[in-house]
């Protein structure tokens, strides 16, 4: 009997003990959190993938509730979320701007020229060690690190080639980061002319004879783009051409500037006429 | 002498994780980025060191003294979880970065077997106050190198061409075992039990 009294003093006595401790660290070490924060966080995305620049949406939640950052700072979220968003801080929405990865490579599997057999681990970032087979140094290797990494599910291997999936397509930037060769890149978009994207599929800036030797639909640097639209859509840097996707769509002869290019290196990304919203 | 040999048994020849099999969760958890595997091997060394401390007091001034050391269990469970949770509004005050890449292992250090089986072995082995922490201490050491080991090595895992049916959990526990095979080797050096 004696020893049932005693174990409850004991454990009663020990859980008391502990449970002051507890209350007063509490007390001490109360962390404030603003209640906006967490309905802000149900209404990001949440997937932390690093986009706006902070390590997490948490991150980025307790910023806009600071004032530090703009409430569509989230590159993932569309304009219904931002605006959700505003509606809780209780501001005036913005625009979201639409920005997507490009893949600035068009060699896939038939028209890739190999150089070499490789065999090793397959992921880019093994193969572009030795050069993986590819001729071109500057060419997709073609082993889909950017579909590994893809945390939106928009990017398929397509002949050996990454197709970004432009509907799913967040700009989070996880396949620029991942990319040993860095071909992708994130453009900036009018939301408008989505359907009609068209992308230099090339990131060569080697000069046309070299890169007429290793790749079919290498740019060669003829600048026929540059002189068919005279308003500085299209541009040489180097031996590359690049395209200004602010001006692109104003120029009206962007359609034949397709069809001239000789190496059919600039292309239409969106093949079947999905249409954005 | 003899706290140094506690130490090293601690670490590395009786090494929680690898010999005796303990605190799987948090090994194969969080150790896929180094990064996170030192924040959680820092976090349990601390709430390990602390819990043997504690314990070693409470076993000895209340169950022995006042005759009721059956328990033993049930006080070490209440001891652990209430300093993993002070630890974790420490943590949560002081650091919210690592609060957050701690995650949900954090409050599972709470049920950590490793915690628990390293108190139950304190009292197993009559160690004496300074002997018990220095114990708490190594097995805390211990289980931050196992997990850093883990981590390096699944980092460089990461590049390497795994059979598809392996991927995963699967060589994850095949590498546990490679690692727990190397460490028998240090067996016998010290004995202690």
């Amino acid at each position: 009997m004696n020893i049932i009294i005693i174990s409850t003093i004991a454990m009663g006595g020990l859980g008391l003990f502990f449970s002051v401790i507890l209350a007063i660290t509490n007390k001490k070490l109360y962390v404030k959190e603003d209640p906006k924060i967490e309905k802000l966080l149900e209404e990001l995305p949440g997937a932390n993938c690093g986009a706006c620049g902070n390590a997490s949406c948490h991150d980025l939640a307790q910023k806009i509730v600071k004032g530090e950052a703009e409430p569509n700072s989230c590159p993932v979220a569309d304009s219904e979320i931002s605006g959700k968003i505003a509606n809780i801080l209780g501001v005036e929405s913005k625009e979201v701007i639409t920005r997507v990865a490009i893949v600035h490579c068009g060699a896939d599997e038939i028209k890739r020229k190999k150089r070499a057999v490789y065999i090793g681990g397959e992921t880019c970032r093994v193969a572009d060690i030795v050069g993986g087979e590819i001729a071109c140094s500057y060419g997709c290797l073609g082993y889909g690190d950017c579909v590994d990494v893809c945390l939106f599910d928009a990017i398929e291997m397509i002949d050996g080639l990454p197709v970004v999936d432009l509907v799913k397509c967040t700009a989070c930037g996880q396949c620029v980061e991942v990319c040993s060769r860095n071909i992708i890149s994130l453009e900036t978009f009018d939301k408008k002319s989505l359907p009609a994207t068209i992308a230099i599929a090339c990131n060569n800036p080697d000069k046309g004879a070299v890169v007429r030797k290793i790749c079919e639909v290498g740019c060669i640097g003829c600048s026929l783009c540059e002189r068919n639209c005279e308003d500085g859509s299209f541009y040489m840097e180097g031996m590359l051409a690049l395209i200004d996707y602010s001006k692109v769509y104003n120029c009206e002869h962007w359609d034949l500037v397709i069809e001239k290019c000789p190496t059919n290196t600039i292309q239409r990304l969106a093949k079947e006429s999905k249409v954005l919203v | 002498m003899n706290i140094i040999l506690i130490f090293i048994a601690a670490t590395i020849v009786n090494n929680i994780v690898l010999t005796y099999f303990l605190g799987i969760c948090p090994f194969l958890g969080v150790s896929s980025k180094i990064e996170s595997a030192i924040g959680m091997g820092l976090a349990a060394t601390f709430v390990m060191t602390l819990a043997a401390t504690v314990t070693w007091l409470i076993y000895h001034y209340i169950l022995v003294r006042f005759n009721v050391p059956f328990l033993e269990y049930v006080s070490f469970i209440l001891v652990i979880a209430a300093l993993v949770q002070i630890v974790e509004m420490f943590i949560r005050k002081t650091s919210p970065e690592l609060y957050r890449a701690l995650g949900i292992y954090l409050p599972l250090i709470t049920t950590n077997c490793a915690i628990l089986g390293l108190t139950l072995f304190m009292v197993l082995r009559e160690y004496n106050f300074l002997e018990s922490v220095v114990f708490g201490f190594g097995s805390g050491v211990g289980f931050t190198l196992v997990l850093l080991i883990m981590a390096g090595i699944r980092e460089e895992l990461e590049f390497a061409d795994v059979p598809e049916a392996f991927k995963g959990a699967p060589i994850t526990l095949i590498i546990s075992g490679l690692l727990a095979l190397a460490f028998m080797g240090f067996s016998g050096i010290i004995s202690t039990s």
